[in-house]
């Protein structure tokens, strides 16, 4: 479990992030929502460990995030961030090794390329794997950095260990059909022992991935709830629109409409 | 042909480089004779006095240690361009873009010119530590206004980067100008023969000192390979990767301005190699760290014999100054490198 307890982290002497306690339940796929300069984005690097919190304790499974060296922290979560360029030209294939960079001193084994190679397939990139990464497309680059994050916290084969995938607005420049395989691979990680958590945007696709949600709003949690808990007087006072609900005539899923 | 042939065919060339360096010149040596010196001077094999000394001590004490001087320099050049291009993760960085070394010259000639011991001789720049470790105050200083100018906020900007450059390279070059204008006759036309890089100062002591520093420092930047890597997708992605960007920046800069401006301290400011060679590399093989650290050394060292040699040819019984040979082939290699970039990413 991601525990985050009573963080506070200030900037410039303005709180961007104001006594958030969270507690990320294991195996499941937790959202952040909530409107422009909430914090969403703050509590996510407070949470992945790049910022430390002025105040307060950020916790892994019990253990304090400070006692962690970073690659012991590296083979326990990643990061999938909205949009990663490569500074100079590697194949696919090289950059979804850097996943394995926290296990293997100079040389990878056998088993980090054996994971390198399953990985790419699992996107559906194993055709690309030795096309560069700068001439892939933005889709395609996404996938690839998918597959790297997915070789970092490898928890397909036995023993399994509970590992965290953390996404930061991971679709925003995808077209749908990318957006929904990536989103398809991640809810796929609760079945090996992972913990998925996403800022996401759009509250429909949120509904449809997600099973517990926490709304911020001005650095504070407003909610920690799970789907049922999502309502309307929530959904307007956090995002101070209107919001109602429609039923889609042919799935009849229920899905959220926003006016001003 | 795998990374590792790759690395063999360089260390193949290197070598004959290295023959053919220590055998042209003013004065002209066979292989074979070379090689007698060379086991006469390890002392694997008698020598007879009075037969060849003349040879021999020319083999001995300005050929060899020239030949030495001018790899181990082209090594820590081209090492130190990978490191550079790593760290600020951009193709156009070397030691002499970032101000290393002219920092590194500026700190060196301050000693030369204003050092308690004003009869210092260029011929023996490294009689004194004090040389070396100005020349690192210097290149670190400057190298680090550089950069911390063009990272903030944890991405480098390359026109800040170029004109921040630009900006401590012409006040060192200022200072140093200053220097040699101060200075007394001898020691003002050295420094401006040494504003140009030049082996001729050759000498057991120096040469020793530089390769010590490059042995070391090129032995500790090994195990960043994976780390370079990992910044090529920036400081927070690194950072996920479970690698401290601090201390690797910190090290990484410390442990280059040591190279560089020892090496610096020796020959004077040699531009272009550290550009040209990571991105020949390259173009021909990889950006992989892991192969791009050991390869550059190959081939830094291996231009430079190359360059050394041409520089002792071309006007003999003269001889040129490096630098004009490097930036001449560098500076067309540098104005590529930037029309593809902006090609690639419309800078």
């Amino acid at each position: 479990m991601v525990e985050l307890r009573d963080v506070s982290y200030a900037a410039a002497r303005a709180r961007i992030v104001d006594d958030v306690s969270l507690a990320l339940p294991d195996g499941k796929f937790s959202v952040i929502l909530g409107p422009n300069g909430a914090g969403k984005s703050t509590v996510l690097k407070l949470a992945t460990g790049l910022l430390r919190p002025t105040s307060g304790a950020v916790h892994y499974g019990g253990d304090d995030i400070r006692t962690l060296p970073l690659e012991a922290l590296a083979r326990r979560r990643a990061v999938l961030s909205q949009h990663v360029e490569l500074a100079f030209t590697l194949p696919a294939e090289d950059v979804v090794l850097m996943g394995r960079y926290p296990y293997y001193g100079r040389v990878p084994s056998q088993e980090d390329r054996e994971i390198v190679r399953r990985a790419l397939e699992i996107v559906g990139m194993s055709e690309r794997r030795a096309q560069p990464y700068p001439t892939l497309s933005g889709g395609e680059q996404q996938k690839v950095q998918l597959a790297r994050v997915l070789a970092q916290i490898w928890n397909y084969d036995t023993p399994r260990t509970p590992r965290f995938l953390f996404l930061d607005e991971p679709t925003t420049s995808l077209d749908v059909r990318y957006e929904i395989h990536l989103l398809d691979v991640a809810r796929g990680l609760l079945g090996v022992d992972c913990t998925v958590v996403a800022i996401l945007h759009d509250i429909n696709v949120a509904l449809h991935y997600g099973d517990h949600f926490v709304f911020l709003s001005g650095g504070r949690v407003a909610a920690s709830v799970d789907a049922a808990g999502v309502t309307q007087p929530l959904l307007e006072e956090v995002f101070r629109v209107r919001a109602h609900r429609v039923q889609d005539a042919t799935t009849g899923d229920q899905l959220w409409r926003f006016a001003l | 042909m795998t990374s590792r042939q790759f690395q063999l065919l360089l260390l193949l060339l290197l070598a004959g480089a290295v023959v053919t360096s220590a055998c042209v010149g003013a004065f002209m040596f066979t292989p074979g004779e070379a090689g007698h010196y060379l086991l006469q001077g390890l002392g694997l094999q008698p020598a007879t006095p009075g037969v060849d000394d003349l040879a021999r001590n020319v083999f001995l004490k300005l050929r060899l240690p020239r030949v030495v001087l001018a790899g181990v320099t082209g090594a820590v050049l081209g090492v130190s361009g990978t490191l550079m291009q790593g760290l600020f993760r951009n193709p156009i960085v070397e030691p002499g873009l970032a101000g290393t070394s002219a920092g590194a010259a500026l700190g060196a000639a301050l000693v030369f010119v204003l050092g308690e011991h004003t009869t210092l001789a260029f011929t023996a720049p490294l009689g004194s530590l004090a040389v070396p470790l100005m020349a690192f105050a210097g290149g670190f200083g400057a190298t680090m206004i550089v950069y911390r100018v063009s990272a903030a906020f944890g991405k480098v900007d390359v026109f800040t980067l170029l004109l921040a450059g630009i900006a401590v390279n012409a006040v060192c070059a200022a200072g140093t100008g200053f220097l040699s204008y101060i200075a007394r006759d001898p020691q003002a036309r050295n420094i401006t023969f040494w504003n140009l890089g030049t082996f001729t100062t050759a000498e057991w002591r120096g040469v020793t000192l530089v390769s010590v520093c490059f042995v070391a420092g090129f032995a500790w930047c090994l195990r960043y390979g994976k780390a370079l890597n990992a910044l090529m997708l920036g400081e927070s992605e690194a950072n996920f990767l479970g690698i401290d960007t601090r201390r690797l920046t910190w090290s990484l800069l410390v442990v280059n301005t040591i190279m560089v401006a020892v090496a610096t301290a020796m020959v004077g400011v040699i531009a272009f190699i550290g550009l040209v060679v990571p991105h020949v590399l390259r173009m021909l093989r990889s950006s992989d760290y892991a192969f791009l650290l050991p390869a550059s050394a190959l081939l830094g060292a291996l231009v430079m014999e190359l360059v050394d040699v041409v520089a002792r040819v071309v006007i003999a019984p003269a001889e040129l100054p490096i630098g004009i040979i490097t930036a001449v082939v560098g500076a067309p290699v540098f104005l590529l490198i930037l029309l593809r970039q902006r090609r690639v990413s419309g800078f």
